[in-house]
């Protein structure tokens, strides 16, 4: 009797392999108690502020911890529109994501499609030289980058924001190692078809690597809007702001003083412009948490 | 007539390929360069061309007007022996010893139990987890400004209400560095779980039923099979993260300006301080060794996670 407990355990603890593996003793309310703490801890500053952004400024400062839905009041957002150019910032924001983005998602995967399939005198430098760029950090490049921007005209324009790193290393690397898992059976087929090399690449690789090309479109739309270094040095005019930089201009003037005008309603806005920056990645993420997930798993897979 | 002597040549070089790489010798010559010539492109426009420019760029005394004059290795002299330059390196130090440690001690406590297979709610911590992760850190840093407040922070108010003493978070020499540290942990931590919960579950289930088995208890599994298995995952990590504390800049730059005292401007802070200054010669260079000190880190951290091995 007791055997063939065991022997069933056994056996489900080894179909459950592939995801799960630590078969352990059932968590007790301990294990629980700490990681529920530890999950208040993660998601309630995200709640603090989306919360607090739709107090009264004069609550804010009075009792941080209270909310009552019944006084919520969109206050503090009307101010914010009105004194930030927060409507300019993500339509600038949206326009980079949607270019730069669109870049990443065609030529990284083409790049990889070339390394993953065809064999050209070359390719493993070529692709040394790839790798290599990715231990370049960003840093580096700022000033001089910032310098050719100024050479060619180009600060405070879109083409600055969106083509430096616009078709990155990292990607390409990904979508190599997503399509040499493609079967050359399915190329040869499209081949046979009578099907162009650029048209394979587009009916045949793209269709079947949708799921990887998903997991890198949510990563990399979430990296580019959240971008934020490049774009405070690149551009320092109100027009081209992307999002995160007039953020940051609004966190100046809450730092600078906090005598004199009504610092509260200041926090208000602040408040109301960091929720309102994070409603779109956070609604993106809650929706399409298995693909960014594999996102970020993605990346420790070179290591 | 002519085709037919010319076209012999070509079955016979495609034909011995291996199986299943036929059809590589038939699209025209170019065209796999064709298709990785974008990246290559962009990045010797936007990286390898401003790289050299800077590599120049850092020999000069150029302020980012008038003449640049060739000075040799002064500027890097001159940060070497700078008090701000090394006292910027220290501020980095600190917040890595704040960080990379807690980090990963803290993350793979959270991964072992996120992996027991018979937790519930798995997905719902996992979620709550990244959430951090992936929002703007501008948005977040502005968020701290206003919770750390010394009057009127959400922070102090806690405290306050179990009694505690209120403390200037981001105006005292003390305490602004944990704060910013604590931003960062907020934000990457998450990062860090996925990472280690994906390489525990690398793990083969049988690996730990054998190691039950011969009777090893649970702490000796965890310290002779858990963690040297997911060696590689905090190898991963502590590299990964090393390079984004050396270049942390937009926590100091939104949350303390770098202040109080300098006491929070941090090795990229610093960098981006020489583009306000347009001392860009100095700029040059402070990237150039900031560069060099976290390549020298990043493959100490991965020597000393893998010596263990032998």
């Amino acid at each position: 009797m007791s055997n063939r407990v065991t022997a069933m355990t056994r056996r489900v603890s080894l179909t459950a392999r592939s995801g799960r593996s630590l078969a352990g003793p059932r968590p007790g309310p301990l294990q629980y108690l700490l990681l529920i703490g530890l999950a208040v801890l993660f998601v309630y500053p995200i709640w603090w502020a989306i919360s607090s952004s739709l107090k009264p400024p004069a609550e804010i400062i009075r009792d941080p911890l209270s909310f009552s839905p019944g006084s919520a009041t969109l206050g503090n957002y009307r101010a914010m529109f009105h004194d930030v150019p927060i409507g300019t910032g993500f339509l600038n924001t949206v326009l980079v994501v949607a270019v730069k983005g669109a870049m990443t998602m065609f030529f990284c995967p083409l790049a990889g499609y070339a390394f993953a399939k065809y064999r050209f005198p070359g390719r493993n430098l070529l692709f040394g030289v790839l790798m290599l760029t990715l231990m370049l950090p960003t840093l580096v490049l700022i000033i001089p980058l910032l310098l050719e921007m100024s050479e060619l005209g180009w600060v405070n324009t879109y083409q600055a924001l969106i083509l430096p790193g616009s078709i990155d290393a990292f990607s390409i690397f990904w979508m190599r190692q997503t399509i040499a898992a493609v079967p050359d059976e399915l190329l040869d087929a499209g081949r046979v078809d009578g099907a162009g090399e650029f048209g394979i690449f587009v009916r045949i690789v793209m269709p079947v690597i949708r799921p990887g090309l998903a997991a890198l479109g949510v990563l990399t739309a979430m990296n580019i809007y959240n971008d934020f270094v490049w774009p405070v040095v690149a551009v320092n005019d109100e027009r081209h702001q992307t999002l995160q930089v007039v953020l940051s201009t609004l966190a100046q003037n809450v730092t600078g003083n906090r005598i004199g005008a009504d610092f509260a309603s200041v926090w208000g806005e602040l408040l109301a412009a960091g929720s309102i920056a994070m409603l779109p990645v956070l609604a993106l993420f809650v929706l399409l948490q298995r693909h960014f997930i594999n996102g970020i798993l993605a990346g420790s897979v070179k290591g | 007539m002519t085709p037919a002597t010319l076209t012999p040549v070509q079955p016979e070089r495609t034909a011995p390929a291996p199986p299943g790489s036929r059809f590589r010798r038939r699209g025209p010559f170019l065209t796999p360069y064709v298709f990785v010539a974008p990246f290559y492109v962009v990045f010797a426009a936007f990286g390898l061309y401003p790289l050299l420019y800077a590599l120049q760029l850092s020999f000069t005394n150029w302020k980012g007007a008038g003449e640049a004059r060739f000075i040799g290795l002064d500027n890097y002299t001159y940060l070497l022996t700078s008090e701000e330059f090394w006292s910027s390196l220290g501020n980095s130090a600190v917040m890595w010893l704040l960080i990379v440690p807690v980090q990963i001690v803290g993350g793979l406590a959270a991964a072992v139990l996120l992996a027991n297979a018979r937790l519930r709610l798995r997905g719902m911590f996992r979620v709550a987890f990244i959430a951090p992760f992936v929002t703007p850190l501008v948005a977040m840093a502005q968020v701290w400004i206003v919770a750390f407040d010394k009057d009127y922070g959400l922070v102090n108010h806690l405290l306050g209400l179990v009694g505690l003493p209120h403390i200037d978070w981001l105006a005292s020499t003390a305490w602004a560095k944990p704060t910013l540290a604590l931003l960062f942990l907020w934000k990457t931590t998450g990062f860090a779980i996925i990472i280690l919960l994906a390489g525990l579950q690398a793990v083969p289930a049988d690996v730990y039923e054998a190691a039950a088995l011969d009777g090893a208890s649970r702490q000796r599994q965890f310290w002779s099979l858990t963690l040297p298995l997911v060696r590689r995952s905090i190898a991963f990590l502590v590299v990964v993260q090393t390079l984004a504390v050396f270049q942390m800049f937009a926590e100091p730059f939104v949350v303390t300006k770098g202040g109080p005292y300098g006491s929070t401007t941090t090795g990229g802070l610093y960098l981006y301080n020489h583009i306000t200054a347009s001392d860009l010669g100095t700029g040059a260079a402070n990237s150039f060794l900031l560069v060099l000190l976290v390549f020298a880190l990043s493959l100490l951290s991965v020597r000393l996670l893998r010596s263990r091995d032998e």
